[in-house]
């Protein structure tokens, strides 16, 4: 087996070990429990319509995801944090890296470890939100595997920073600023929603700039998307609210994140194979 | 005397730990990787911090096979050397071959057992599955017959399921112990290997070192313990502020010995005759003979007896490490 493989099965254990999943996964049951309860309220509710009911299930169903896109990002930015730096600290790392083993195939072997994690962490929300959705409501996405899809690739984005940080800051460090990132992203998307309704160009420059610079909020845009039945779409329901999106991400866009993850995770290489230990 | 001097008198073979010569010629043979290359061959090697210079300009060569000490008080530079060699840290200047290769070279890894002086492991792994994890990075054959060897080596047979993190610190150097020896290792560095061990598991560190010599690997023990050094050491290189002291076996370090003596039934000065075996001083009924070795004793008694005189007591001494320790530290 190449050392890459090897410290892979090696984080993947340790996450598993360490009841990380098992405390991702225990957040995630209660908070479909509440989706649940909410979806439930809102199919049988007596003072809406059944056209407002169809309306708003989808609407219902993105605020959930979002409240999963930052359980997803909460969990990427924690289990990468601790990946390089809390071991080089504690001596744990300076053991396995006298092996035969080179610091990019340590590197890559946690980053593919802890990215089948947070793979199967965000297909089992997507799994278990959607099931759930349709169970108790009868609304089923128009394109799930799309916004799980979005969801795994903007958890990527911030695993990666995550590592990338670790290198060099502490895990407590790491993981503020990883968080710190992910909110700023967002928060940008609302200040540019808010440019567009009142064609303030700054601000909607604001949001265009810091969707390259982090492209978090740029992906859950795309789940948003994703999430979108055509009814939405055509009468532009929500329009002007930071959980609406028009149209999917560009592949243009798509490829700019694949080449920020790539250029993230390089760095991460020559810094770590810098760093002494 | 300098303290150069004081190095080539330890070792008047001219051994290249004497004065070490600079990468030439001689030095790009060793690079070959030959089995006659030294275990370590380490030249002006220096690192600076921001703060503070851990190594000024350290040579060395520890040869093939012997058990060899690196000894100097707390923050002389050991651990770093250590980093430096297994290359962890690279030097500020200066350069290295472990096992023929430069320090840090991948391949010679697979050949180098290390126990670092920080020694933790995952504690959520139990005994065994450390092992395997690094049988598996060293891709060892029969990686469960080498753990299990490892095991009973460091005498955690019985705990070789039991989680890391319920080891106590004492069990985790022992863990650390089999880690180092995993692979049967050409070279075997430790770094402070019984700091957390008690008088019994210090005794084993010892066994298993002296097994390890049998077994014709080299190792490489950073201390700070004399009597470690003393009882297991071929050859010590003292080390103090990034420097190396002095290098020799403990018989060369141990320069200064002398021989007391107790003898009757000769006239008053009677030893001026025997200025050749060295220098004499008398201390009360007792004469002390500076600078003479051991193997001298058997003339000197057979060359009083001859003269009519009645040997009463012979014992040879010499400085105690500890002495002789506080003595180079002192002198710099
Ligand atoms: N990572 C580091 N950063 C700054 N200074 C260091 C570092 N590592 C070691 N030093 C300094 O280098 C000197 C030698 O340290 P070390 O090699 O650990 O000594 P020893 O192992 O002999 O006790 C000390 O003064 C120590 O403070
Ligand atoms: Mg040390």
């Amino acid at each position: 087996m190449s050392p890459t493989v090897t410290i892979a099965a090696l984080t993947f254990r340790e996450a598993v070990r360490r009841k990380l999943v098992a405390a991702f996964l225990a957040i995630t049951v209660a908070l479909v429990g509440l989706s649940a309860w909410g979806f439930e309220r809102l199919s049988h509710s007596r003072s809406l319509s059944s056209a407002e009911v169809a309306a708003s299930l989808p609407q219902a169903l993105i605020l959930f995801m979002f409240m999963f896109s930052f359980v997803v990002a909460l969990s990427a930015s924690t289990i990468s944090s601790p990946a390089i730096s809390a071991e080089v600290e504690s001596g744990v790392l300076q053991a396995v890296a006298t092996r035969p083993v080179r610091r990019f195939q340590i590197l890559l072997g946690k980053w593919l470890g802890l990215a089948v994690v947070l793979t199967a962490y965000a297909a089992a929300v997507c799994a278990l939100e959607f099931v759930v959705a349709d169970l108790v409501s009868g609304f089923t996405p128009p394109d799930p595997a799309g916004a799980f899809g979005y969801l795994l690739a903007e958890g990527l984005v911030l695993l990666t920073a995550g590592l990338l940080l670790s290198t060099r800051l502490s895990a407590l460090a790491t993981g503020v600023v990883a968080i710190a990132l992910f909110g700023a992203a967002w928060l940008a998307g609302v200040v540019g929603t808010i440019g567009a309704d009142l064609h303030v160009a700054a601000l909607r420059e604001v949001d265009s700039i810091a969707r390259y610079v982090v492209p978090t909020d740029g992906l859950w845009h795309g789940t948003i998307y994703a999430l979108e039945p055509r009814s939405i779409l055509a009468n532009a329901i929500g329009h002007g609210s930071p959980f609406y999106a028009g149209s999917p991400p560009s592949w243009a866009y798509l490829t700019w994140c694949a080449v920020w993850v790539a250029a993230a995770l390089t760095a991460a290489l020559i810094v770590f194979e810098r760093r002494e230990l | 005397m300098s303290l150069g001097s004081w190095a080539e008198r330890t070792t008047p073979d001219g051994a290249p730990t004497a004065v070490v010569p600079s990468m030439d010629a001689s030095t790009m043979k060793l690079r070959a990787g030959s089995p006659s290359s030294p275990a370590v061959h380490a030249v002006d090697l220096a690192k600076r911090y921001r703060h503070t210079v851990a190594l000024r300009g350290l040579s060395m060569t520890v040869r093939r096979g012997e058990v060899f000490g690196f000894l100097g008080p707390n923050g002389a530079g050991k651990t770093t050397t250590v980093k430096l060699l297994l290359g962890l840290a690279r030097p500020t200047s200066g350069e290295a071959l472990v096992l023929g290769s430069p320090a840090g070279d991948i391949e010679t890894r697979r050949r180098i057992g290390y126990l670092p002086e920080l020694f933790r492991f995952q504690h959520w792994l139990t005994a065994r599955e450390v092992l395997g994890l690094h049988a598996k990075l060293l891709r060892l054959k029969r990686r469960e017959r080498c753990a299990d060897e490892a095991l009973a080596t460091v005498g955690l047979a019985r705990r070789g399921d039991d989680k890391v993190a319920s080891f106590s610190k004492g069990m985790q150097q022992r863990l650390g112990l089999a880690v180092a020896l995993l692979g049967e290792p050409e070279l075997v560095v430790l770094d402070e290997p019984t700091s957390a061990l008690d008088p019994v598991g210090r005794h084993e560190v010892r066994e298993i070192v002296r097994g390890l010599k049998q077994r014709g690997s080299t190792v490489f023990l950073n201390t700070h313990l004399l009597e470690e050094a003393e009882q297991i050491c071929d050859r010590v290189t003292v080390i103090d502020q990034g420097r190396a002291v002095a290098t020799g076996t403990l018989e060369e370090l141990l320069g200064r010995r002398s021989v007391r003596l107790r003898v009757s039934g000769l006239p008053n000065g009677w030893w001026h005759c025997y200025a050749r075996f060295g220098t004499w001083a008398l201390e009360g009924e007792w004469l002390r003979l500076e600078g003479a070795a051991t193997e001298v004793v058997p003339d000197l008694v057979a060359a009083v007896v001859a003269a009519g005189g009645r040997v009463e007591a012979v014992i040879p001494e010499h400085q105690t490490l500890e002495d002789r320790f506080l003595e180079l530290l002192e002198a710099r």
